[in-house]
């Protein structure tokens, strides 16, 4: 109840305008610090100590006392220094299927020194802690458990640190609305596609692909070298790349009509164990369910293309 | 370029290297404590921290919850036994350390840590009740200093720190807290404690004068080191032979041992002749007993102290048990005359022997008396008697308990003040002469640096005041006539030196040691009056010295404000200012100047096009100003990838840019 009260208010405070362009970096209005459980505990011992020390007219212990208060409030600047000025951009967030572990990545930059212990979490959920290192772009990848297939948002994420000693807790939101696409869980079950595939493309249409050698082109980073003309090379012609293009002559669809399953969930489990059936046997695969056809192809863009329209389809706004 | 960490759990077990840090850091804390304790409690709390370090050493399983408790129940009832208490100083403290140990060995959360450490705080306090000198203050900051490393170490979560990674923002924590401490501590309102009842044990092993006195109890107080009090003194100081402090006068007798009378009542000081003021002011260690020492005679009540009072017999009295370092600035007179109208009836009592006790002595201050014509010859007689037949020597053989100073002064001959004292007032008693003994302190030793007496326990001492017809109370001092050289140069010139380092350091007065020596007491001095003795009338002398007569809570508050945002403003500029972003390299900014340039004519940089890149297509695109963008592009490159540039080629290619007209 109160912990809800104490929710709700904080999300009015705290409330962020969403979505930030990034890279964000936490300048000091960003930043909130207050004293974490220990913190307060500690005031309490410093308040026992002093009585203490006034009681045995200790000098000494009135010095212990400030000394250890004096420690708190320079603690507490630290702890609001080893966040202030962190660089924040968006990071990866790959697909994955139902069930697994997808990871929300965000990445963390220090314009000086490193910066230790660094947590960052989604409401309600276990930190992932991190040191953050000059230089470099430091990847944390908050993880987050899912059940169902569709689209989890991260919302907005606590960045936040307690390093030094503890007794503060600085921390600030961000949030880059990042969101990873769950497929739906293969049903191993399913068998292959069913192989009377059904054409409907016209004949004759090339797609691009790998299959029938279609021209030469300029080297683009990232060209195989299977598809490097090593001949063209051996001729001087310079550093050319093959480009084949697939005649959409025996092509696969894969047909949300065909998936039998007790419900819309177990029909999306079928399809898409057979899109990577299909992506395994290298066969060129369309797919076409309510709503949504994808032109036969292959390849991991193709592969995701149509998972991820399985993912996203009729539900648009799955939770985890 | 990336890096990416795992994720990390904050419910795994602690860290063994953390869990190890908190163990030494507990070790440390309570090593003071150890030589105070009963053997059973050391080796308790040994075992205990030991074995905690096995669990986690070694991954072993925690004890069960119910032989916690056994264990727990079992070391109260332990401390009961041992102290017959729970409470006051030595018990309580005893209890604490035992529950810290046995913290330890329950501990498996960070929410635990926490408390441990603490109570580790709480540990460290509990050491200033026994001891507040530089040591144990420079140790204890260590002890801090360690607890803040084992803090860091916990609150490294994701890694694990070494040892530099650990003291060292420890170290620089502590240091940046250092003036905030010493603003607070100079500033902070100060209450008078005790705000309630002080523990009744304090006084356990506190050594200084009683008020009794029995030949050969002073010679254990004699041979301690410990300091009673320091004296520095306004102007020259007195002759060494002068400096009689006086303490408890002890008038009731019974035949072996020397008392204070039960009642005593306060008195005017009615002087006949005082002259020679001497002003000086004592600073006093504690010894839990009412009395006050002042040089023969106190003129005046201490003006500090207004607690304090002066008896009839001119000894000095403070309401209150002085159970905390204390000072007090007292003048005094040199040459005095006073009690010439003692009544009779307290002159009677003095002249009080115990019959049938001693009765040789009594029959030769009988003898004594008879032989002289008056007073003055009479004590000019017993002189005498102690001047030519015994010696001084601080192990006395011992006496016998009945008749004692038969004993003394007629077979062993051998002994030291008290003996000298006890048996020279009884022979004066005998003699038909009121007297009295009185103790306290003689010399001391002079600290060349600051001119500051060191007055010790071993410089004890008990002398006779005997009553003259006419003259009034003289102080007679038959130690001075056995062993001249311990009243003019002090017990140890009259003994040699006593024990090994006394006799490197104290023998002579020659080469380095002395030096350190005195250094070292003007720095305890120093310490004992600024920071121990630093109480409500040490601030408000602070703020005298300051030109601040009147300061009340308000503009202390106002200070401590002024110097905490001092203190934090600093402490965030210095970690704020490596922060700044690194100074662009002047040829970036030349270069991207040019890029915006041709931007804004048509050609614009895309982000992954190098500048040889982006020449080519310039060329192509503007072919008029291909020439001056081949040569920025050279210089660029030479600046920024080759063997740099100078001031005047950077000057040259921000002209060179500033000229080209691409549109």
């Amino acid at each position: 109840m109160i912990a809800n009260i104490r929710q709700s208010i904080s999300d009015w405070i705290f409330r962020a305008t969403i979505p930030e362009s990034p890279p964000v970096t936490l300048v000091q209005r960003r930043i909130f610090i207050l004293p974490s459980k220990q913190g307060y505990l500690f005031a309490l011992v410093l308040l026992l100590l002093l009585v203490g020390s006034i009681n045995y007219n200790l000098s000494l212990g009135y010095m212990l006392t400030f000394l250890l208060m004096s420690m708190a409030g320079v603690a507490m600047l630290h702890t609001w220094r080893n966040l202030a000025h962190l660089r924040l951009r968006p990071g990866r967030c790959d697909p994955v299927f139902a069930g697994d572990m997808a990871h929300f990545g965000v990445g963390v930059e220090t314009p000086s020194q490193t910066r230790f212990a660094i947590a960052i979490r989604r409401r309600g959920e276990e930190p992932v802690y991190a040191d953050v290192v000059p230089g470099v772009t430091n990847g944390v990848a908050i993880p987050v458990s899912t059940r169902r297939r569709g689209l989890v948002r991260a919302g907005r994420l606590e960045v936040f640190t307690r390093y030094p000693v503890g007794l503060f807790h600085a921390w600030s939101y961000i949030d880059f609305g990042l969101t990873v696409v769950v497929y739906p869980k293969p049903d191993p079950f399913a068998g292959s596609p069913p192989s009377q595939s059904r054409s409907h493309s016209e004949e004759g249409i090339p797609v691009a692909g790998e299959e029938e050698f279609n021209m030469l082109r300029a080297y683009r980073a990232g060209d195989t070298p299977k598809q490097i003309a090593w001949k063209a090379l051996a001729r001087e012609q310079g550093l050319l790349t093959k480009e084949f293009s697939a005649m959409a002559s025996s092509e696969l669809w894969i047909d949300w009509d065909e998936a039998r399953g007790a419900d819309l969930e177990a029909r999306l489990s079928v399809l898409a164990h057979w899109v990577i059936q299909a992506e395994g046997f290298g066969q060129s695969y369309g797919l076409r369910i309510p709503g949504t056809v994808i032109p036969p192809n292959r390849g991991d863009l193709h592969q995701a293309r149509c998972l991820e329209a399985l993912a996203l389809f009729d539900n648009p706004e799955a939770a985890q | 370029m990336t890096a990416t960490s795992p994720a990390v759990s904050i419910s795994a077990p602690l860290d063994v290297k953390n869990v190890l840090w908190l163990l030494a850091a507990m070790v440390f804390v309570m090593a003071p404590h150890v030589p105070r304790l009963p053997y059973w409690i050391a080796i308790f709390c040994a075992v205990v921290i030991a074995w905690r370090g096995w669990i986690s050493w070694s991954a072993w399983h925690f004890p069960r919850r119910w032989f916690m408790v056994i264990v727990t129940l079992a070391s109260i009832v332990g401390i009961w036994l041992t102290y017959r208490s729970v409470f006051g100083r030595e018990a309580g403290v005893a209890l604490l350390i035992v529950m810290a140990a046995l913290k330890l060995l329950e501990m498996r959360t960070q929410r635990e840590v926490t408390l441990a450490i603490y109570l580790g705080f709480f540990l460290v306090l509990t050491s200033f009740l026994f001891s507040q000198s530089i040591p144990l203050g420079i140790y204890m900051l260590v002890c801090v200093w360690i607890f803040v490393a084992t803090m860091i170490g916990f609150n490294r979560i994701g890694s694990s720190p070494n040892f530099a990674e650990r003291l060292r923002p420890a170290a620089a924590i502590v240091i940046q807290a250092l003036p905030l401490m010493a603003a607070f501590f100079l500033l902070f309102p100060r209450v008078q404690g005790p705000l309630w009842a002080l523990p009744r044990d304090t006084s356990a092993g506190r050594t200084g004068l009683s008020d009794t006195m029995q030949p050969g109890q002073l010679s254990n107080l004699i041979k301690s080191e410990e300091v009673a009090f320091r004296v520095q003194f306004e102007g020259d100081m007195p002759p060494y032979g002068l400096l009689y402090f006086r303490g408890p006068v002890l008038t009731e007798f019974d035949g072996r041992t020397w008392r204070m009378p039960e009642l005593s009542s306060s008195g005017q000081l009615r002087y006949s002749r005082r002259e020679r003021p001497v002003h000086y002011a004592v600073t006093i260690e504690p010894h839990q007993k009412t009395w006050l020492f002042a040089i023969d005679v106190p003129a005046e009540v201490p003006k500090t102290t207004t607690r304090a009072g002066v008896l009839y017999d001119l000894q000095l009295r403070n309401i209150v048990p002085v159970n905390q370092r204390m000072r007090y600035e007292m003048t005094s007179w040199l040459d005095y005359r006073y009690g010439e109208e003692t009544p009779r009836v307290i002159l009677m009592r003095l002249l009080h022997v115990e019959p049938g006790r001693n009765p040789r002595t009594v029959e030769l201050g009988q003898k004594f008396s008879s032989e002289t014509t008056n007073a003055r010859a009479f004590v000019n007689r017993a002189m005498q008697h102690f001047s030519t037949q015994f010696t001084y020597t601080l192990e006395p053989p011992k006496l016998d308990l009945r008749d004692p100073y038969d004993d003394f002064l007629f077979n062993t001959k051998l002994g030291f003040c008290e003996h000298f004292a006890g048996a020279f007032t009884l022979l004066m008693r005998a003699g038909g002469l009121p007297a009295r003994v009185v103790t306290g302190y003689q010399g001391g030793e002079v600290n060349p640096l600051n001119r500051e007496l060191i007055v010790r326990q071993a410089d004890a001492h008990a002398w006779s005041e005997v009553w003259i017809p006419e003259e009034g109370w003289v102080r007679v001092d038959p130690t001075a006539a056995v062993s001249p050289v311990r009243v003019e140069g002090g017990v140890n010139a009259a003994l040699g030196p006593i024990g090994v380092l006394n006799s490197l350091i104290a023998s002579d007065g020659s080469g380095m040691l002395p030096y350190v020596r005195y250094a070292w007491h003007m720095m305890n001095s120093q310490w004992n009056q600024w920071i121990i003795g630093y109480n409500t009338d040490r601030q408000r002398q602070f703020f005298m010295n300051l030109g601040l007569p009147t300061v009340d809570w308000r503009t202390l508050a106002f200070w401590l404000v002024v110097a905490t945002f001092a203190v934090g403003g600093a402490v965030s500029f210095g970690l704020l200012v490596r922060d700044r972003p690194p100074r662009r390299d002047p040829a970036v900014v030349a270069w991207q100047r040019y890029c915006s340039k041709l931007a804004a004519a048509g050609v614009t940089r895309a982000p992954y096009e190098g500048p040889l890149d982006y020449l080519a297509r310039v060329k192509s695109m503007k072919p008029q100003v291909a020439a001056a963008a081949e040569d920025i592009t050279r210089r660029y490159i030479e600046a920024r990838y080759g063997a740099g540039a100078t001031k005047a080629e950077l000057k040259e290619l921000m002209q060179r840019i500033a000229e080209l007209r691409p549109a």
